[in-house]
């Protein structure tokens, strides 16, 4: 009997140590500097890359119109609103000039007295003008001196000159009138092109100074997207490149589009390149202006190279490169990288051949002297 | 042939000094045979245990000669220096209660004393296991102490204290816990000894079933002892 | 000659076993408070090793961008990248703030890097899955400690961003995940107030004739972008050139950019040394406390195992054992004893380290040192109960 609890109990010391020993092994095994890295790796492969641009813009109208008057006046009265859709001519408001009419009566009554003033003066070179050639006709016979015959000339040449000045009087009297006239026609505010008034920033009676803008216009039919991109990779960039256009009121229904028009003019704060995006076929309903827009243009593809993921890229020694596997063992390849895509590809310009193996994610750094495992996938990732 | 295997004569213990100082041990004079068990009764408070530790080289006695066999233990001041070892290799001991140690078997308990004297496992554990067959208890040698009855754990306290072989036992009321029968036995056994290994025995008791076994008696009273010529009936 | 201490453990094994589980456990207590104190420490290293950077350019004056605000003009990278010496020079932006995720928020530390690609100064180092960012916009790189998955949307302010790649271990120093966003989202981020705030503020302005002032209708929304545009970032973080000295290289910009400029070990010094430093020692006052009391429950608990064996000491010097090897017998014991808690400790460390809300960091330095300390403390605690054995009177066990 003492032969068999001896037994039992040496079975419970022994399975004891063993859990613990085995507990302990585990322990150091997993989470000392014993520990193994767990790796992903991926191949290298050979493929062309089709980069895109990405970039973040608010939707704008093509033309925008401002409506200002044109002399310091009181709004009469405003025809349309906001929202209002207008005809090119179609008269949007009056402004009135308090003293307009007034001053046509005076510029009228200019008019007539220089009328008569012309009148005047004509009268004036004909007697002239018969005198003069009365005495020029006695000269030869010498009953008047010449003396005389000049002083009439003279007379005739004022004469002329008279008539000829209150003639411009007359005929700038008359333009001024004209151009109260129009004055008072142009207190008419017109639509320039048929459109959307977008806003109206005056109210009727309030007063308004001249090159005051008071309506804004735009063809609701011409909208484009006013998109800013990194410069980096913009080189690339031309004009009629196909774009995806997500507007934020509609996420989930893509528009398409094209690059309209590169600006000269990049962002130096952002450091963004500018560009117009247009829209292939414009949505219905129209977006509102401002709204903002994600645009992603595609680029050409690229010529077939080495291309990694993006994670997979890692700096040593102010060195990039990736750490391949070489016989189970960490080691670091500096690389050089071309372009990328938006899913995170990159081409690798040197240092890497298509089918190598490189390591993708790991939990650790990694050194040279890393023991690794190879898993998976590190996280599960849905 | 040793003419003796204890001799203690003029021995004395005092504890304490000046006014207060008690002496347990005033007068003692023994001497014990190799071969020969005798009984040391008297008793509480009588220095019986004071000279049991005195014998066991356990306390040191005020005054007094000594000798185990042709060895000078004490003399007055003096001492030997290693009482260590004297009572590991010279003195075996059996208590009222048997005080195995209970994390070892019943033969390591035996077996412990020559280990610590130097004695190989292997070999200490044989003369611990022949002494286990010759007091009948072999069969209970890989048990546990706590799983012995209490004259199988006395045995193993015999055994223990025989197993160096000493030229002395000294054993404490080594029957107070077992009935008379066993009482006998163990008397009996330790007669047994005394007589083949030519041990000499001091049994202090002041149990009356075995007082009657003893050829010879010690009685101590007030730290005196007094010689007694016993009944010695044959327990054999 | 037989182990005493080991039959005597083998007989008592169940006993000395939940004793060693029990303290163990003490022990695993202990060393995770070591641990929770490193990973403090870590938590705040980590941040400066996932910035990669040589140098960090900060406000003139300010100990930014991690321990006090810091503004610099988001232009100011360009004459860093001029300074000789430097190889790359990257703007970042962080800012802690809540990130609002389908059925709650989730504190992070949002962090804004410049568009220039992985493995700058700044970037996530690694990755768990996923990419890297590879738009200028709405997308962004979580810490897997905020419990954000692929493919999740989060709305950070206005805009929503997707998650396209996890990382491990990037945290602030004060261990809320970090979440990594393009540097121009970040910056809007960092300014935008709330679209009330926003609307307040322009009718404010509106109201202002010098600024909506009708003869020049211009001004009103130049003001109006001026006050809802940002330009700041937090601070320039640089790479050296490999040959680069860094002391020089931060003299030159502290002199002819004046601007502030820390290395790696001064950073250190501010986020260890000021950032954390009152909560770390709080931390290891606590450790410390903790350590005592289980060197005292050590003693006691050996303290008592030995007294519970004082009769059989008494026998064992009764008949004649030396004192060293009474002694080696309790040494031992206290040693197994230490060994077992410790080997327990350790596991339950590691077993339930990774259930803490922060990171709790186990080195091996500290698991060497805690060992050595229990077997020691184990040592010292034995000298106590030895000191009691050898005081037994072997007469003791004669009784009477």
């Amino acid at each position: 009997m003492s032969d068999f609890f001896k037994q039992k109990k040496l079975l419970a010391v022994f399975a004891t140590i063993a859990l613990l020993a085995t507990a302990f092994i585990w322990v150091v095994l997993s989470s000392g500097p014993l520990a193994k890295i767990k790796i992903v790796v991926t191949e290298v492969q050979e493929r062309q890359l089709e980069p895109a641009l990405f970039g973040i813009g608010t939707v704008e109208a093509r033309h925008t119109y401002r409506i200002a008057s044109n002399t310091l006046g009181r709004v009469v009265n405003l025809n349309v609103d906001v929202g209002a859709r207008v005809d090119a001519g179609e008269i949007l408001g009056m402004i009135d000039v308090v003293d307009l009419d007034e001053k046509i009566n005076a510029q009228a009554a200019l008019v007539e007295s220089n009328k008569a003033r012309l009148s005047e003066a004509q009268a004036r070179l004909d007697y002239t003008g018969k005198q003069a050639a009365r005495y020029r006709k006695l000269l030869p016979s010498r009953s008047v001196s010449e003396e005389i015959d000049a002083a009439k000339q003279h007379e005739w040449t004022l004469a002329r000159n008279q008539a000829r000045s209150a003639n411009s009087e007359l005929l700038r009297a008359q333009a001024e009138l004209l151009a109260l006239h129009a004055l008072r026609n142009d207190s008419y505010l017109r639509a320039p092109v048929s459109g959307l008034i977008i806003a109206r920033h005056i109210d009727p009676g309030a007063t308004v100074l001249a090159g005051q803008t008071l309506f804004e216009l735009i063809d609701p039919e011409q909208l484009w997207i006013d998109v800013r991109f990194d410069q980096a990779g913009s080189k690339h960039l031309a004009q009629q490149q196909p774009a995806q256009i997500i507007l934020r009121s509609q996420e989930l229904q893509p528009h398409t589009g094209h690059v309209a028009r590169l600006e000269w003019l990049a962002d130096a704060v952002t450091e963004e390149r500018r560009a117009k995006v247009l829209f292939t076929q414009q949505p219905q309903p129209a977006p509102s202006i401002g709204e903002l827009a994600e645009v992603t243009v595609q680029l050409p593809l690229l010529a077939s190279t080495p291309v990694i993921n993006n994670a997979a890229i890692m700096r040593q020694n102010s060195q990039l490169g990736v750490w391949l596997i070489d016989q189970q063992q960490p080691v670091f390849q500096p690389i050089t990288l071309g372009r990328s895509d938006l899913k995170g590809n990159v081409q690798v310009l040197s240092g890497l051949s298509a089918g190598q193996q490189v390591v993708l994610y790991s939990s650790k750094a990694l050194t040279a002297n890393s023991r690794v495992q190879q898993v998976e996938q590190l996280v599960d990732t849905p | 042939m040793q003419a003796y295997g204890i001799k203690i004569s003029g021995l004395s213990k005092s504890f304490g000094s000046g006014d207060t100082a008690v002496h347990a041990l005033k007068q003692v004079n023994m001497q014990v045979a190799p071969g020969e068990v005798v009984g040391l009764i008297g008793p509480s408070g009588s220095g019986k245990s004071t000279l049991l530790k005195c014998l066991g080289a356990i306390i040191e006695p005020s005054a007094g000669q000594m000798y185990l066999g042709e060895q000078l233990i004490y003399d007055n001041a003096w001492k030997i220096s290693d009482l260590r070892a004297l009572r590991r290799d010279k003195i075996g001991f059996v208590f009222q209660a048997p005080y195995l140690i209970p994390f070892l078997t019943t033969l390591d308990n035996v077996a412990l004393l020559p280990m610590l004297a130097g004695v190989s496992n292997k070999e200490a554990r044989q003369r611990a296991l022949e002494l286990l067959t010759v007091l009948q208890v072999e069969h209970r040698a890989q048990a546990l102490p706590s799983r012995l009855s209490g004259g199988e754990q006395q045995r193993i306290a015999i055994a223990r204290g025989l197993i160096n072989r000493p030229p002395v036992i000294l054993a404490d009321e080594p029957t107070a816990a077992l009935d008379s029968v066993r009482a006998l036995t163990v008397i009996r056994m330790l007669n047994e000894i005394a007589r083949d290994y030519q041990t000499a025995v001091i049994v202090v008791t002041h149990d009356d079933k075995i007082i009657p076994t003893f050829r010879r008696l010690y009685h101590i009273r007030d730290g005196i002892t007094y010689e007694e010529q016993g009944q010695a009936r044959d327990i054999s | 000659m037989i182990s005493l201490a080991g039959r005597d453990i083998l007989h008592a094994w169940g006993k000395f076993v939940f004793t060693g589980i029990g303290l163990g456990l003490l022990i695993g207590v202990t060393l995770t408070m070591a641990g929770v104190y490193r990973g403090m420490v870590d938590d705040a290293q980590v941040l400066l090793d996932n910035s990669a950077a040589d140098l960090w350019i900060v406000q003139k004056d300010t100990l930014g961008p991690y321990a006090e605000p810091s503004n610099l003009p988001d232009d100011t990278w360009r004459a860093v990248a001029n300074m000789p010496g430097v190889a790359n020079a990257a703007n970042v932006t962080y800012l802690t703030m809540q990130v609002v995720h389908d059925g709650g928020d989730t504190r992070a530390l949002v962090t804004g890097i410049a568009n220039t690609g992985p493995g700058s100064a700044g970037w996530p180092l690694r990755l768990l899955a996923g990419r890297q960012v590879s738009k200028n916009h709405y997308e962004a790189v979580a810490d897997i400690a905020s419990g954000f998955k692929l493919g999740d949307r989060v709305h950070i302010r206005r805009n929503s961003y997707l998650i396209v790649g996890l990382t491990q271990r990037m945290v602030s120093s004060s261990g809320d995940p970090m979440i990594f966003i393009p540097l121009l989202d970040a910056q809007q981020a960092q300014f935008l107030k709330s679209n009330d705030a926003l609307a307040q503020n322009r009718r404010r302005i509106q109201r202002n004739p010098v600024f909506n002032n009708p003869r020049n209708p211009e001004v009103l929304p130049a003001v109006l972008e001026l006050q809802e545009s940002n330009t700041q970032v937090n601070a320039v973080l640089v790479q050296l050139k490999a040959q680069a000295e860094p002391a020089q290289v931060a003299e030159d910009i502290r002199r002819w950019l004046r601007l502030q400029v820390y290395d790696r070990e001064q950073m250190e010094g501010i986020l260890v040394g000021k950032l954390i430093a009152t909560s770390a020692r709080q931390i290891l006052m606590f450790l410390v406390i903790l350590a005592v009391v289980s060197a005292a429950i050590v003693a006691f608990i050996i303290y008592t195992l030995t007294m519970g064996k004082i009769r059989e000491i008494a026998v064992l010097k009764l008949i004649g054992t030396h004192n060293k090897t009474i002694v080696a017998m309790i040494i031992q014991q206290a040693l197994a004893l230490g060994v077992i808690g410790f080997i327990v400790g350790k596991i339950a460390a590691t077993v339930w380290a990774p259930f803490f809300p922060k990171y709790v960091l186990l080195t091996t330095q500290d698991t060497i040192s805690g060992l050595i300390a229990v077997l020691s403390m184990c040592v010292l605690a034995s000298f106590v109960a030895i000191y009691a054995a050898l005081r037994v009177n072997p007469a003791d066990a004669v009784g009477g």
